[in-house]
């Protein structure tokens, strides 16, 4: 018996993803946003709160099915674009929450085609990335998850919003991402963790400068990751310095974070 | 009676400033002056005696701070342990054929000078011993920029604590001859990287004491002096100087304790005497972290220098004393210093003994000598809240409501006991420098030894 | 005596009194602060995902929202400082979209109503935060603060906020004005304070320079540091004849550093100024340029009084050649004093220096420099490790 209903369900699930394509290209816009919400364990009356919410938005239209899991759904957004999605998902939570304290709901969205092709295949690969995300946090879904591999970027900077900052920043262009809050712990992760490129600060705690530069360049790994400084440091001499020890690229602070992409890009390939 | 009116009045000066200090703590970023070719190189004078246990540690924070351009000099004088073989070893360095040396002040001949071009910003002065004095004399032989800052080679300093001084220098480069720092007490504080990470109090009672005492000192004291421009000492573990003033008044006085407040006082002579308008700063949220001494016995030495530097200063320069040619130098600091700092043991005895015989002759008077004491004792006690009160609304770096209390309970009970042993100390520092009077070289190698005692055991 | 002892009596009364309100006070401080750092934590972690939004879509085509709901007080701070924060870390596009922002929130409005509260502290704090937003409509309004201030470090708090958010060079220049008015050489400083602006500042750099006020050209001189640019090479060549001495050091400094073609008679111009900085920095240009026939002039400023003269003089010697080097010899084997000490220690730095090379061409040289060494001091296996030169009594820093 139990093979069977798993096999109805997945047809009937089957039949649901066809219908949200099918959803999709009825409405003719050029982008729609989708988001994938489970509030598993929470109340049964989940599925009208969300609705409600979203009424009381006026001008947003929407469309709601229920998922394979109770208590989940995906939510079509024509039209919007993935920041207003993003938005869309923050608001949704937020309600939430103040309807009901200390719930903790899932969300994985993306928009369309930003992030490629709608198919049955992403829809799925959404539904799951809820349940391999261990934070609560919303999941923004993103193609690079299928990519196997990717250049490691190591960031070393000493102030937690610079350093959350650019985590994001090139997460989102499709690096894997480490980071590390001062000289010593960042000498270490590049031995253990082997990053193609270091982003590093010249002014940490433990050890910084031209001694950290140098030591990067003796460590012991099979080849030497490359260096690229985003620091305050503007002393010329300072600078021809790195240069000559071995720096790739040199960028001062404040930053524009388009240009910081080039050049990493740029240092990679 | 005039004690108090004077510490009141001091008090009252740190009050008016305090707000100032707060916002310009609170709304100076130093991202831009960090990084800029337009703030004042410095060099860093790190005298060393018998210090192979901590000195790398202290080197290795000393060279992640954030400035722009700025050399670590670390000077061994003389060790006789292994002070230079470790730092040699731990960054490599090698002996400089021709270091540059000037001989703009007198000091005794070095061995070498040690440099690694991996390190370019380090050097070590290998010398025979001769005294912090000379040195920091030494250094600034050697140091190649317009300021020099002293530091101990026990104390952490915090990373933006030059930045802060160079950006009060620039404030005012051409009147600014000196800048003291704020010193604070780090035992019980956790420290990670070279770096304070949580402040909390001292867990043993004598640091307890001095943390209460330092933070009076400093913020009840200093902020208040050098408002009026009236700051007898930079204290010798953390301040700012121009180099080209230590040089004319003949840089450091060599062979006694005493030389942070030697220094002061002969820039102030200095500047007054050349009717040139200057002034001594305190720039209290620059800090410098200290071990401070955990044991009766070092403490009781430390504080016996103090008072024996303290006379000698003063009887050295007891003509500025009630001179109006020396300002307020001479009319308020320097009368302020011999009588309230270096004779106040004397009169609080006397004091006392004249209370005790006018009492015991006329035993209906008990009330006259309670009050008395009790208002001594209020008084003094009216100063820490104060003093409390200036951190809370400037620096806030005590966050739990127990350190508070923990603070209050201790600025009240010094006065049993602890304060007593502070005048005793002093007067025993005064009875060495009457005794000895020549023999400073030698006890300047034994408090060095201290020292460096209490940074292994803390 | 029973007088004095009620007016003792009544300070102790005072002092129990002082005593107490202070330690009221400290405890609702403390207490008032750990409440206000609590909720801040709280507001952060509970805008963490906003903040992340925000982040992440700061290079898209749409404007930026606030977070959803209803916001309070603290909580607006809250955000309103992380914003801050990322202005003063970005650049382009994306802190003029950060602005935005700040104005459309209303931060900008709030603020430049609190430059008009009664509380000095306020109105400080306000305008730190204004600078940190960028916002140029309150740059009038600074401007009249900065005119009332006098001078403190809040000054500079306020001049930096101005700079920071100036639309057109004259704001820029008032508020130079207003911070220099005092009379204070903290040139450095402005400089710095005028670097923070976004607009271009190469045009109003020489327009500083052009200025009767000696003040804004030294400013402008200072701020120049490291990017002489080719169109001030003219002005500099005016500045260099000032009378002002600071103006004239800075300006010969900044003038050398754009590698200019020198005349001979210049340099000897130069070389005899009465300021040593000058010297200092024409002597160490000399050998940079490669301008051999200054030798003599280097030859003599070996005696300079001043160090740094000196010092540099021997190095430029040193890398002017055969003919350079065999001077430096000469004087260090048949000179005395001073100048002898000076040659002595570079002709041995030289040839340490040089035994690294590698490169066939520099062999050649330091074969050729070896030679002369040779002739003037013998052949020496291994050189001994000098003791310290003492290079004269020196008084300056």
């Amino acid at each position: 018996m139990m093979p069977n209903t798993t096999l109805e369900s997945r047809q009937e699930q089957t039949s649901l993803y066809q219908e949200i394509e099918q959803s999709v290209k009825e409405t003719g816009l050029e982008v729609s946003g989708v988001l994938f919400i489970s509030c598993a364990g929470g109340p049964s009356y989940m599925e009208t709160q969300v609705r409600g919410i979203l009424e009381s938005q006026p001008g947003l239209t929407y469309k709601v099915w229920g998922g394979e899991e109770p208590g989940s759904f995906f939510i079509l957004l024509p039209g919007q674009t993935l920041d207003a999605v993003h938005f869309q998902g923050l608001l949704l939570k937020q309600r939430l929450q103040e309807i009901i304290a200390d719930f903790d709901p899932r969300m994985t969205l993306a928009s369309f085609p930003e992030q490629g092709e709608l198919t049955q295949q992403v829809l799925i690969q959404m539904e799951d990335s809820v349940k391999h995300h261990a934070s609560g946090e919303i999941h923004i879904f993103s193609r690079e998850e299928v990519q196997a591999s990717r250049s490691r970027i190591l960031i070393v900077e000493g102030d937690a919003t610079v350093r959350e900052f650019l985590e994001i920043r090139l997460q989102m262009q499709g690096y894997e991402t480490a980071v590390a809050d001062n000289g010593l712990s960042a000498l270490d992760l590049m031995e253990s963790w082997k990053p193609d490129l270091v982003l590093t600060e010249l002014n940490l705690y433990g050890i910084d400068g031209l001694p950290y530069i140098h030591h990067i360049q003796q460590l012991n790994v099979a080849e030497a990751p490359k260096i690229v400084v985003l620091t305050e440091q503007r002393v010329e001499q300072t600078i021809s310095l790195c240069f000559q020890n071995g720096v790739d690229d040199y960028i001062t602070k404040p930053f524009s974070p388009v240009e910081l992409d080039a050049r990493i890009r740029r240092c990679i390939h | 009676m005039t004690v108090n009116v004077v510490y009141f009045s001091i008090m009252a000066f740190s009050f008016r400033n305090i707000m100032t200090i707060f916002r310009r703590a609170a709304y100076s970023k130093f991202n831009t002056l960090s990084g800029s070719e337009l703030v004042p190189s410095i060099s860093l004078l790190v005298p060393a005696y018998n210090e192979e246990v901590t000195v790398i540690e202290n080197v290795k924070c000393l060279m992640t701070l954030n400035y722009p351009t700025y050399e670590v000099i670390v000077i061994n004088d003389g060790s006789s342990d292994d002070t230079l073989g470790v730092l040699r070893r731990e960054f490599g360095l090698d002996p400089l054929p021709n270091p540059e040396m000037r001989n703009s002040i007198d000091c005794q001949t070095i061995n070498a000078v040690y440099h690694n071009p991996q390190y370019p910003h380090l050097y070590v002065i290998d010398k025979p011993n001769g005294g912090k004095a000379d040195s920091l004399n030494a250094g600034i032989n050697l140091s190649h920029y317009p300021l020099i800052s002293s530091i101990d080679a026990d104390s952490l300093l915090e990373k933006d604590a030059l930045i802060r001084m160079a950006r009060m220098y620039m404030e005012n480069p051409e009147e600014t001859v000196a800048i003291g720092g704020d010193v604070r007490i780090a035992n019980g504080c956790v420290i990670e990287n070279g770096a304070v990470k949580e402040v909390s109090l001292p867990r043993k009672m004598w640091p307890m004491f001095q943390a209460v005492e330092y933070l009076k000192a400093f913020l009840g004291g200093r902020i208040g002096w050098s408002s009026i421009n009236g700051l007898i000492i930079v204290s010798g573990a953390f301040g700012l100087f121009r180099k080209d003033y230590v040089i004319a008044v003949g840089g450091y006085r060599g062979g006694y304790p005493g030389e942070d407040m030697n220094i002061i006082i002969k820039l102030h002579r200095y500047m007054l005497e050349n009717k040139l308008k200057y002034r001594i700063a305190f720039c209290p949220e620059a800090v410098c972290w200290t071990q401070a001494p955990d044991t009766y016995r070092i403490l009781s030495n430390q504080r016996k220098r103090w008072g024996r530097g303290n006379l000698k200063n003063m009887i050295e320069n007891y003509d500025m004393a009630f001179n109006p040619k020396y300002k307020v130098m001479g009319l308020l600091t320097m009368p302020y210093n011999i009588i309230f700092e270096a004779l106040n043991p004397y009169f609080k005895i006397t004091g006392l003994l004249a209370l005790i015989g006018y009492t015991m002759l006329d035993m209906t008077h008990w009330r006259v000598l309670a009050v008395f004491w009790l208002i001594n004792f209020l008084s003094g006690y009216l100063l820490s809240v104060g003093a409390l009160l200036l951190e809370e609304l400037a620096f806030k770096r005590f966050n739990k409501i127990s350190d508070l209390a923990r603070m209050m309970f201790y600025s009240a009970i010094k006065f049993f006991g602890y304060a007593q042993l502070g005048g005793l100390w002093r007067i025993q520092g005064h009875i060495q420098y009457l005794r000895n009077n020549n023999s400073w070289g030698t006890m300047t190698r034994q408090s060095w030894q201290e020292k460096s005692d209490t940074a292994k055991s803390a | 005596m029973d007088s004095h002892l009620t007016v003792a009596i009544y300070f102790v009364y005072i002092c129990l009194g002082l005593i107490g309100a202070g330690m009221l006070l400290l405890f609702w401080l403390r207490i008032r602060s750990i409440r206000i750092d609590k909720k801040t934590e709280l507001y952060l972690r509970k805008h963490q995902e906003y903040f992340k939004f925000i982040q992440t879509h700061l290079n898209g085509a749409s404007d930026l929202p606030l977070p959803p709901g209803k916001l309070t007080k603290l909580e607006r701070r809250v955000v309103q400082n992380k914003l801050i924060e990322w202005i003063g870390q970005f650049k382009g596009e994306i802190r003029e979209k950060l602005m935005k922002l700040c104005h459309d929130a209303g931060f900008v409005r709030d603020d430049i109503s609190l430059l008009d509260s009664l509380f000095y502290g306020r109105r400080v704090s306000a305008a730190y935060r204004l600078g940190g937003m960028r916002a140029a409509e309150a740059v009038p309004r600074m401007l009249i603060m900065l005119e009332k201030q006098s001078y403190s470090p809040l000054t500079i708090v306020i001049a930096r906020s101005i700079a920071k958010s100036a639309e057109r060079g004259d704001q820029l220049k008032e508020m130079l004005h207003h911070l220099l008015r005092h009379g204070k050489p903290i040139h450095n400083m402005a400089a710095d304070i005028l670097m923070e602006t976004g607009l271009d500042t190469s045009g109003l750099l020489l327009k500083l320079l052009d200025d009767e006020n000696p003040d804004f050209v030294k400013v402008a001189l200072v701020a120049m540091w490291g990017q002489a640019v080719p169109e001030v090479v003219p002005a500099l060549d005016r500045l260099v004849g000032a009378g002002e001495k600071d103006v004239r050091a800075e300006a010969v400094k900044l003038y050398l550093s754009s590698n200019p073609v020198l005349k001979d008679e210049t340099i000897r111009e130069l070389m005899a100024d009465t300021d040593w900085e000058v010297r200092a920095a024409v002597a160490k240009s000399i050998g940079n340029l490669h301008a051999a026939g200054s030798i003599p002039l280097l030859r003599t400023a070996l005696q300079d009084s001043n160090w740094r003269v000196r010092n540099n003089s021997a190095e430029s010697l040193a890398k002017l050649g055969e003919t350079g080097f065999e001077v430096l010899c000469q004087i260090a084997k048949h000179g005395s004093g001073v100048e002898r000490e000076t040659a002595l220690n570079h002709v041995e730095k030289a040839m340490l220096e040089e035994a690294e090379h590698q490169k066939l061409d520099q062999m050649i040289a330091h074969n050729k420099k070896k030679l002369l060494y040779e002739r003037y001091f013998g052949v020496s296996e291994s050189k001994p490790v000098r003791q310290v030169a003492a290079v004269g009594g020196d008084y300056t820093a």
